[in-house]
């Protein structure tokens, strides 16, 4: 029997004509613990996707024990032994623990006790302490990760996948996790996991493979890496290449205090975080995927609720404030730019014109009396014009309109708010390369303009070549600032992860 | 009645004054380490105020007020109780504060006789002086309960007894410009009105002649203490320590503070320092500030040094710090001359010195 149970060569995924990953040839041996790192958007969950059957490849060929294998969905990959753990659980909130892990693998009478005490007698063998008869909405992150790692066991599975296992985890169940995954591996199970936490790669895993814009940097064994060469293969890209490649030579000086966040707290992601917002000036904000960015920004802007008890203080201008809901901080002149447009963004059946007038009248709250066609129309042409939407007239449809211009209609919504801090979150995923640079200009022009610009980015060069001033954002708190003229990505990474 | 209930609900839910957040050091007060590399001018016994007229820097230390001349200190004259506070007039006089309670004007530095005595009015604990034209003085009085060095005792008794006053050096008035300040420590003029700090609302307000008073930066992590002006315009602020989180969870909590008080010896109470790590009884110490025997820069701050450099609208521009590991703590006064920044370090003290060129260019003002 070979020692590989997973191959793939010259592995290429594209979407919509561009590369997630690109000729990656990875291998994983009968088990082992193989850990993936990378970048966000350096192509780990595809790559996993691929080997779970979420997607399929576009070229390149997968086997699996030797032999090829395609598998086209979810179900086809367990047939073939491999099961994936994603980040947000895929387990049926309402029903029962038992239930959840039979599930798929009913028989034409199902007996519920007798689910319960099979479901019993597994957990018990896999030494996990959690009721079967439990609802799952009611468990912890850690519990919920047991029974999708049961239900992989459950389902015979040899390779089982974890997306960041441990983001939600607290430290003593994230050594319990350490402790299951080895306990998986001596059975002779294949583990393959992503993992934002480098320590975690070099501790757990017996190799380590480096991701970077869609291909393959480095396998190796884990005990040839450190920290500082896994943070240099992630990042070393050569920076004269991107979109981004100027480094910035002066940054625009502070102007007055606009915000300040004080030990804010939402439990479990935003963790007593504290900084603080200048006008003029673009702040970054970077960290990764679980860093507490995008949730601390939407307590700002009334999104979501702070914790209620002891949950840190805003300070706008001098004043303390909480909004529980947006209107309020739209009124005050906070616009929040969504990171997920098609969800929280706009209302993608209705015109340019009316999504973008929507947001003037968010700002206010207790209603406007008399709404205006005309007004509605001219409001959409003057924001179609000065952001440079491409669409056909401002009745087409946002549903209509590419990546880059559904995002210009978001952005256009907030400013037409006129607002004095302009939160952008992600503010050009999934938009092309364009865009991209006429959104820079928009967020560059908006601080010249003596705005306070807060952009929260995952990806490095976009903070690089956008801020003045960037925090970096680890566990739900702001753990380093460097002025754009110090910053290096090998810095701002090391403070992300270390 | 209300205000009692909003207290308990304040308190329960821990929002307004209950509250125990404490800003971040950001933007132009982002921590670094340029106090630890300042030039150590001298160590003496009880530094505690500088002033300069423009040449020279003047030193209280102790009973002594002494001058800086190259790199020598010459001692002009001994008092029989300590001086609390310094300025140079305009015209080569000098005024002094002894024991906080009471402000001798003198003609020059070593004249034999002083040309006005200021006392009474209730003054306990002057501070602070400064020249306010060329015929006042502003003076902080920080406290009607404590003396100077009792500032410790005033945190913790949430004391608001602080005035800011203004000494008329030809009447040989003293009026009150502002009153029921929490702890008022440091002040500056600045088109006729007083910029004054108020140490425990971590702010400085601009109080008018006629009493109206503004604030003009407010939100500081830090106590701020004393004021001197800068050269091309703005202000040097010294901070003699960091705000903390347990500290401001202390002070809100009556009962322990109390007991706190009634029992344990001051040394180790949970109050701000100007220095720390002589004992292993001190709050915060140990694993909250070493990991492998090496003092965390980052850990909470028992003691810190601080000068932070305001512009003419008193918004900070950069600033200089000596953080957790560091010695420089406990900077109560700072003043520029020639080229340099003087500043003493009460925490160790010391007076130091630091060239002022470069020091915008290199934290990005």
């Amino acid at each position: 029997m070979s020692d590989v149970i997973i191959s793939l060569e010259k592995a290429t995924k594209l979407y919509a004509g561009v590369a997630a990953i690109e000729d990656v040839d990875f291998e994983l041996r009968r088990g082992e613990i193989h850990a993936l790192v990378g970048e966000n958007g350096a192509g780990k969950s595809t790559l996993t996707k691929v080997m779970a059957g979420v997607v399929a490849l576009t070229t390149g060929t997968m086997k699996v024990d030797g032999a090829k294998a395609s598998p086209g969905t979810p179900l086809e990959a367990r047939q073939f032994g491999v099961a994936m753990v994603f980040q947000e659980n895929s387990l049926v909130p309402t029903m029962t623990v038992a239930q959840n892990l039979f599930l798929g693998q009913e028989r034409f009478y199902n007996r519920l006790r007798g689910i319960n005490i099979a479901a019993q007698q597994f957990l018990q063998s896999l030494n996990f302490d959690v009721s079967p008869t439990a609802i799952v909405s009611g468990l912890g992150a850690a519990k919920k990760q047991m029974v999708e790692i049961a239900r992989a066991v459950l389902h015979n599975a040899k390779v089982i996948i974890f997306d960041e296992p441990t983001a939600a985890l607290t430290p003593e169940e994230r050594k319990y996790f350490f402790d299951l995954a080895r306990d998986l591996k001596k059975r002779g199970v294949s583990i393959v996991f992503i993992s934002h936490a480098l320590e975690e790669a070099l501790i757990l895993a017996d190799r380590i493979t480096v991701l970077r814009d869609g291909k393959k940097i480095v396998t190796d064994d884990a005990y040839k890496f450190d920290r500082a060469s896994i943070v240099k293969a992630m990042v070393g890209r050569d920076l004269s290449h991107t979109l981004y490649g100027v480094k910035k030579t002066t940054v625009r000086p502070a102007g007055e205090r606009m915000l300040t966040i004080q030990n804010l707290k939402m439990a479990p992601m935003v963790k007593n975080n504290s900084l603080s917002i200048f006008a003029g000036q673009i702040t970054g904000v970077f960290g990764l995927v679980g860093a507490g960015r995008t949730e601390t920004f939407k307590i700002v802007a009334g999104v979501m609720k702070r914790d209620f008890f002891h949950g840190g203080d805003i300070v706008l201008r001098d004043k303390p404030v909480r909004y529980r809901v947006p209107a309020p901080a739209v009124k005050a002149g906070i616009a929040y730019v969504t990171e997920d447009r098609k969800v929280e963004g706009f209302f993608e059946t209705t015109s340019i014109a009316r999504n973008v007038y929507l947001g003037l009248l968010a700002k206010f709250p207790g209603g406007r009396g008399l709404l205006s066609r005309r007004e509605q129309s001219a409001s959409g042409a003057i924001w179609i014009k000065r952001l440079n939407v491409r669409a056909i007239g401002n009745e087409a449809k946002v549903i209509e309109l590419s990546g880059g211009n559904q995002q210009k209609v978001v952005i256009a919504k907030s400013l037409i708010q006129e607002p004095d801090i302009i939160i952008f979150d992600e503010p050009t995923r999934g938009v092309d390369v364009g865009a991209i640079v006429e959104i820079h200009e928009l967020i560059n022009r908006l601080a010249d303009e003596g705005k306070a610009v807060v952009v929260i980015s995952s990806y490095l060069p976009e903070i690089l070549g956008l801020s003045d001033r960037i925090l970096v954002s680890r566990q739900g708190k702001v753990v380093e600032e460097f002025s754009a003229l110090e910053a290096t990505e090998e810095k701002i990474m090391y403070a992300a992860i270390h | 009645m209300f205000g009692t209930l909003r207290d308990f609900a304040q308190g329960f839910l821990g929002r307004g004054e209950a509250t125990i957040t404490v800003p971040s050091f950001d933007g132009a007060l982002k921590p670094n380490q340029a106090l630890e590399r300042a030039e150590t001018l001298l160590e003496c016994d009880a530094p505690e105020d500088l002033a300069t007229d423009g040449t020279k820097v003047y030193l209280a230390d102790g009973m002594s007020l002494a001058r800086f001349e190259g790199n020598g200190l010459t001692t002009l004259r001994e008092f029989d109780r300590p001086i609390t506070a310094l300025a140079c007039l305009r015209g080569g006089g000098i005024a002094v504060a002894l024991d906080g309670r009471e402000v001798r004007i003198y003609p020059d530095p070593v004249a034999p006789n002083p040309s006005a005595i200021f006392q009474g009015a209730g003054m306990r604990s002057v501070n602070a002086l400064a020249p306010a034209g060329s015929e006042a003085l502003f003076a902080t009085d920080c406290s009607a309960t404590r003396d100077v060095d009792e500032w410790a005792w005033d945190l913790m008794e949430r004391g608001r007894s602080g005035r800011a006053l203004r000494l008329d050096l030809k009447t040989k008035e003293i009026t009150e410009l502002a009153s029921d300040l929490r702890y008022a420590f440091g002040a500056c003029a600045t088109d006729g009105s007083a910029i004054i700090s108020e140490s425990w609302r971590h702010r400085l307000i601009a109080v008018a002649p006629d009493g109206m008073s503004k604030i003009v930066l407010s939100h500081l992590p830090v106590y701020p203490s004393r004021i001197s002006p800068a050269q091309g315009g703005g202000w040097w602020l010294t901070a003699f320590i960091a705000r903390t989180q347990l500290v401001e969870f202390v002070l809100r909590e009556p009962a322990y503070r109390k007991r706190m008080m009634a029992e344990i010896d001051p040394e180790y109470w949970i109050v701000p320092r100007l220095k720390s790590g002589k004992s292993f009884k001190e709050p915060m110490q140990g694993a909250h500030l070493k990991a492998m025997g090496v003092v965390k820069p980052w850990a909470p701050p028992r003691s810190y040094g601080l000068v932070i450099r305001l512009d003419a609208s008193c918004k900070p521009m950069f600033s200089l710090h000596s953080r957790a590991d560091g010695f420089n703590h406990g900077i109560v006064s700072a003043v520029e001359s020639g080229g340099w920044l003087y500043m003493i370090a009460k925490g160790p003290r010391r007076v130091l010195r630091l060239p002022i060129e470069g020091l915008a260019k290199e934290f990005g003002a």
